[in-house]
């Protein structure tokens, strides 16, 4: 019984389709939260599911260097990138509560209308009939890609909008599995070299930036134009 | 014989959800609490003391309680408790529910007003805002289990449960469950929305529309919030986890049924207290972003039922 299950591709299809809609509804969560730690969490867990995403469509495809993508996931973005973003938080004592510019109850209404055409969008690369992993997963990273860039225009604060890009970039790996079954190894090798040294390199921005104004919020950077 | 089963299966149970909910709760936070039958006794001692009517009140007053009563026990008649098969299921189906409910929080909101008291008034205001968002939210949740059934009727829709025990991981019905708990957590006044064992002024909503009432007329307003307490979980738990709910009620099917129901009931007590637990109660304007989020959920599950 367990092993048909296993086996079965529409058993896949439907856990990926089931983790696929918790990322998405952690990615809304990271539009309600107030605090950076929790934001960063949660931004955590999505990865986390992420990577599971990457294991299920791998195991189903018989594709073993997505393997390595997702322990990847699991090693930048599970486990190194949080702890470099809450000991940057702790490091910088800066205020913990984010203070979005459109309103919560608004902003989350938003990212539901960014759902949806995130959904319009992926139904046009949709062949019904076609057998396939996961495609229900386009429809969410297009609207992953859109929340985040949402979260970004959102954001006041350096630090939250580097959240935002980071699960922006969630949306595109998301894609890039679901879409082709994942890249070649070098290529995804080198996207997640990327994440962590632009984490890094974010991370010092960041804290240049409240060095130099006492604050890291972006809005108070137009005093450069001199 | 089933209506009868079932209306004293609502009249009964619904105070013994709401003592075991107190009750784990008081353990989980390491309280003797009272015993899981408080409530009965509670609902007994109300029954034989006399009340007090403010002066200013009109027959509002004195027609609320029945109003609120008889409409939760009539809806919760419309809802499939053991079998698919609603007693009074012919009469109406998930919308007439929704707003036999609401006809009875209108009268509520009516009777807090009407006593007089400032703090009647304020109730009143916070249940209508909270309803007003929660309404959206609850209909969309609703409307998406209702397209998978193919009818508004609770009826058709248990009955197109029972069987797909694995619905409930596809998409939509994980965001509609979700929407439909947030909704619950407000309607039924738990803890990050209002607080159910508090009197202070500041913070309650539903104590405060009840303010006034004493004596026979406050025990059938608590009995009827806890029968409301119990037709929402229940029409929770029997749309999205149709375990063993039978086809009908038939001998032993329906002890079974039973079985079943207090299990299920059983364990969504125990996910309401840990939240109850876990959560500080949320300041009221912040109320709207939990429901915006039920909002969303509800939307998002409405329109994954057609692109999925």
């Amino acid at each position: 019984m367990l092993m048909t299950h296993v086996l079965d591709l529409q058993f896949g299809d439907r856990i990926v389709t089931l983790m696929a809609a918790l990322v998405l509804v952690l990615q809304i969560a990271m539009v309600t939260q107030r605090w950076i730690v929790l934001h960063i969490r949660i931004f955590a867990a999505q990865s986390f599911f992420l990577a599971m995403i990457a294991a299920t469509i791998a195991w189903y495809n018989h594709a073993p260097h997505l393997y390595v993508a997702a322990g990847l996931t699991l090693m930048v973005k599970v486990v190194l990138v949080p702890i470099l973003f809450e000991r940057l938080v702790k490091r910088m004592e800066i205020d913990e509560e984010i203070e979005p510019i459109v309103n919560v109850p608004l902003s989350v209404v938003i990212a539901g209308g960014l759902t949806l055409v995130g959904y319009v969008v992926a139904e046009s690369f949709y062949k019904p009939g076609e057998p396939g992993l996961g495609h229900n997963a386009l429809a969410v990273a297009i609207s992953l890609f859109l929340i985040g860039f949402f979260t970004m225009i959102n954001r006041r604060k350096a630090l939250t909008q580097v959240l935002a890009l980071l699960s922006l970039e969630n949306g595109l790996f998301l894609a890039a599995i679901s879409l082709t079954y994942g890249m070649p190894l070098i290529v995804e090798l080198g996207i997640f070299f990327d994440v962590l040294v632009a984490a890094m390199v974010l991370g010092i921005l960041v804290y240049r930036i409240r060095e130099t104004f006492e604050s890291v919020d972006v809005s108070r950077l137009r005093r450069l134009r001199g | 014989m089933e209506n009868a089963a079932q209306l004293f299966l609502l009249l009964a149970l619904a105070p013994l959800v709401t003592g075991v909910i107190r009750t784990l709760k008081a353990r989980l936070q390491t309280r003797r609490g009272p015993g899981i039958l408080q409530p009965y006794c509670d609902l007994g001692k109300l029954f034989r003391k006399g009340m007090v009517v403010p002066e200013t009140s009109s027959w509002i007053f004195a027609a609320t309680p029945w109003v609120v009563f008889f409409s939760t026990v009539l809806a919760g008649l419309m809802i499939p408790m053991v079998a698919a098969e609603a007693p009074l299921g012919l009469f109406g189906g998930v919308l007439a529910v929704i707003y036999l409910l609401g006809l009875g929080r209108f009268f509520l909101a009516l009777s807090g007003m009407d006593s007089g008291s400032s703090f009647g008034g304020l109730g009143s205001s916070r249940e209508m805002t909270i309803s007003a968002l929660a309404e959206p939210a609850m209909m969309l949740a609703i409307f998406t289990v209702a397209i998978g059934a193919g009818s508004t009727g609770l009826t058709e829709i248990a009955g197109a449960a029972i069987g797909q025990h694995w619905r409930f991981l596809a998409p939509a019905q994980m965001f509609a469950f979700a929407a439909l708990a947030l909704v619950l957590i407000a309607e039924t006044g738990r803890i990050p929305v209002d607080n159910p064992a508090t009197h202070l002024e500041l913070t309650m909503i539903h104590e405060a529309m009840i303010l006034e009432y004493s004596g026979p007329y406050l025990a059938l307003l608590e009995w009827a919030a806890s029968i409301k307490q119990l037709v929402l979980m229940t029409l929770l738990i029997n749309c999205f986890w149709p375990f063993g709910l039978q086809p009908t009620w038939f001998g032993f099917a329906a002890l079974e049924g039973i079985g079943w129901l207090l299990a299920k009931l059983l364990l969504l007590s125990c996910a309401i207290v840990v939240l109850e637990t876990v959560n500080a109660k949320m300041r009221l304007f912040r109320v709207p972003e939990l429901l915006a989020v039920a909002f969303t959920l509800g939307s998002l599950a409405l329109v994954s039922t057609f692109l999925f």
